[in-house]
């Protein structure tokens, strides 16, 4: 109950943060969809002088950039909470929660992961319209295999979350980050093994086979779910464990909510 | 309520230097309804004591109890105890509004802000914010955003409150509006507040004892009441028109009570420190002697400032 109480918290400061900035969060979306534009607009050129327009190209690139989109603003719900908080003054705040800190993040990374979803599903619907392909939205498959992916992402931020607190200003090199996961959905772990042991891009395997080849969770394979779920908990668990040994030291060095 | 025994603190120095020594063997605890002031230079150990009272750094040895939980072992049971306003008015959420503030507090502390309601329009009162209750944060005023910070801290119902500078950068009203509602939360409430301040005022008007560090030692720890009895004296401020002769000066000069604090061809002003009456007949016959006009004689005020500067010159080891 108190952990509920605690997402509940969280959910409503996003809501009311989103709602009471409603002309900020709409032109963060349109930019999200402008680069779109941008993307599908240059892909079909690209395509139409390689006379290689249609196939399932467009469909990955709708699906690759909308699951890129939601693992950017799960990433930044950690990393970049942690590094707002650390510039506000409130980190601190959050350090003295009864909760622990791992599970007011957790909290946090809940209540901004129902908020992205809105964006998410605008996104998606505006870029399959944009784009006129159709994609498979089987929820029920689409929904336990998209958190396993972002479990890997989580422990990226988290990781990127404890450089912040031993380095400070390093915004310049984590802005890189968002590149790293533009190769990690792009990486071709369909066909080597070894590339779905990085984060979220065993997930987005999966995903694309949903969406794009109209595969359901069954069809899937259970196991290969859970090989996902496995893998996306240890990037979790290091990437959480990183950060444990970061907050250590920012600890000892006193310099937990300096920024 | 707060035990603090043998704590001590060093931070890692910079490339090739030395650790720098932040708290050094200090012990001190402090008892349920008071209010404690942590006094200090800049550099003398406050902060990173408060940080370690609030489990933000960690102490290099030394045990601290917080209402008998220990908090250097098993953190988060005693993080209940505690709350703290650290960065002053930067400590609430600037896009929420006062009310929204206080109930996201609640629930970081694992209450729910729904049953607190009657709570949350108590302090709302009791810091004159009901006005300003769906106000965003950053239209408040810097006063009105330290007492918001201050309810938040109290919405949780600690037992202890740690307060980091609660007055720093306020006006003299904001200032003297938080020193009676510290006052009013420790009489009314019971509850244990320990603050650090650079400003006097503060210590003088409202707390009760204060535990003055230096070079992260504690120099001194007594009430305020004391420690002001410890260094009374009286000091005479003598105001007289013109310069002192040569004579004068040196007579006045051999004096160990006498300073000279101001000279000027339109005045000179003198301080002399009474051990005993004498000393001042002695300077006013020297004055006399050469017929220096007397503008005025004031007898100052001892001050906390005062003792404060005398503790840090070495006026007292600790009591």
């Amino acid at each position: 109950m108190p952990k509920l109480i605690l997402f509940a918290a969280f959910f409503k400061k996003e809501f009311i943060l989103f709602r009471r900035y409603l002309v900020n969060s709409l032109g963060g979306m349109l930019t999200i969809y402008i680069v779109f534009l941008l993307l599908f607009g240059g892909y079909r050129g690209f395509a139409s002088m390689a006379g290689a327009v249609g196939g399932s190209g467009i469909e990955n690139l709708v699906v690759g950039y909308v699951l890129w989109f939601f693992m950017l603003t799960t990433y930044q719900d950690v990393f970049h909470t942690i590094l707002l908080e650390a510039r506000q003054g409130t980190l601190e705040q959050l350090y003295m929660s009864v909760h622990g800190f791992g599970w007011v993040m957790g909290a946090k990374a809940a209540a901004g992961f129902v908020v992205n979803l809105i964006f998410v599903v605008v996104l998606l619907i505006a870029a399959m319209l944009t784009s006129g392909v159709t994609l498979r939205l089987d929820v029920l498959s689409l929904f336990p295999v998209l958190l396993g992916t972002l479990l890997g992402v989580l422990g990226v931020g988290f990781a990127i979350g404890g450089v912040t607190l031993i380095l400070k200003r390093i915004e310049s090199y984590t802005q890189m980050v968002q590149f790293l996961l533009i190769g990690l959905i792009a990486v071709p772990a369909e066909r080597f093994v070894v590339f779905r042991l990085l984060p979220g891009s065993y997930g987005a395997v999966l995903i694309r086979e949903i969406m794009v080849n109209g595969k359901n969770l069954l069809e899937l394979g259970v196991g290969n779910v859970l090989v996902m779920y496995l893998i996306g908990f240890a990037h979790l668990f290091l990437g959480y464990a990183f950060y444990k040994v970061c907050e250590r030291k920012a600890m000892i060095q006193g310099t937990l909510g300096h920024y | 309520m707060v035990r603090v025994e043998a704590l001590e603190k060093a931070y890692p120095g910079r490339k090739g230097e030395p650790p720098v020594k932040a708290v050094n063997n200090i012990s001190f605890s402090v008892g349920e309804g008071s209010l404690v002031g942590l006094l200090g230079p800049n550099g003398a150990g406050k902060t990173t004591t408060v940080k370690m009272l609030c489990g933000l750094v960690k102490p290099d040895s030394g045990r601290i109890f917080i209402n008998g939980k220990e908090l250097t072992k098993r953190r988060i049971p005693a993080l209940a105890e505690v709350s703290a306003v650290l960065e002053g008015n930067r400590n609430v959420y600037w896009r929420l509004t006062a009310r929204e503030n206080l109930e996201f507090f609640a629930a970081l502390k694992g209450l729910n802000p729904a049953a607190l309601r009657s709570e949350i329009d108590y302090y709302l009162e009791f810091f004159q914010l009901v006005e300003k209750s769906d106000v965003e944060a950053r239209k408040l005023s810097r006063g009105m955003q330290q007492k918001l910070a201050i309810a938040a801290a109290l919405i949780a119902n600690s037992k202890v409150v740690l307060l980091d500078e609660p007055t720093l950068g306020l006006d003299v009203q904001a200032s003297y509006e938080i020193r009676q509602l510290l006052k009013k939360i420790v009489e009314e409430q019971g509850r244990t507040v320990i603050l650090t301040t650079h400003d006097m005022n503060v210590v003088q008007d409202t707390c009760e004892r204060v535990i003055i560090i230096n070079q992260g030692k504690i120099v001194a720890d007594d009430s305020v009441h004391n420690l002001l009895d410890l260094f009374r004296m009286k000091v005479y401020k003598i105001v007289i028109q013109g310069e002192l002769n040569a004579e004068q000066r040196q007579a006045l000069g051999a004096m160990e009570e006498v300073v000279i604090e101001e000279e000027s061809p339109q005045r000179t002003v003198i301080s002399v420190r009474l051990e005993g009456s004498q000393i001042l007949y002695d300077v006013i016959g020297i004055l006399g002697s050469y017929n220096s006009v007397l503008e005025s004689i004031d007898q100052e005020q001892n001050n906390f400032e005062r003792v404060f500067l005398e503790i840090l010159k070495g006026g007292v080891e600790s009591a």
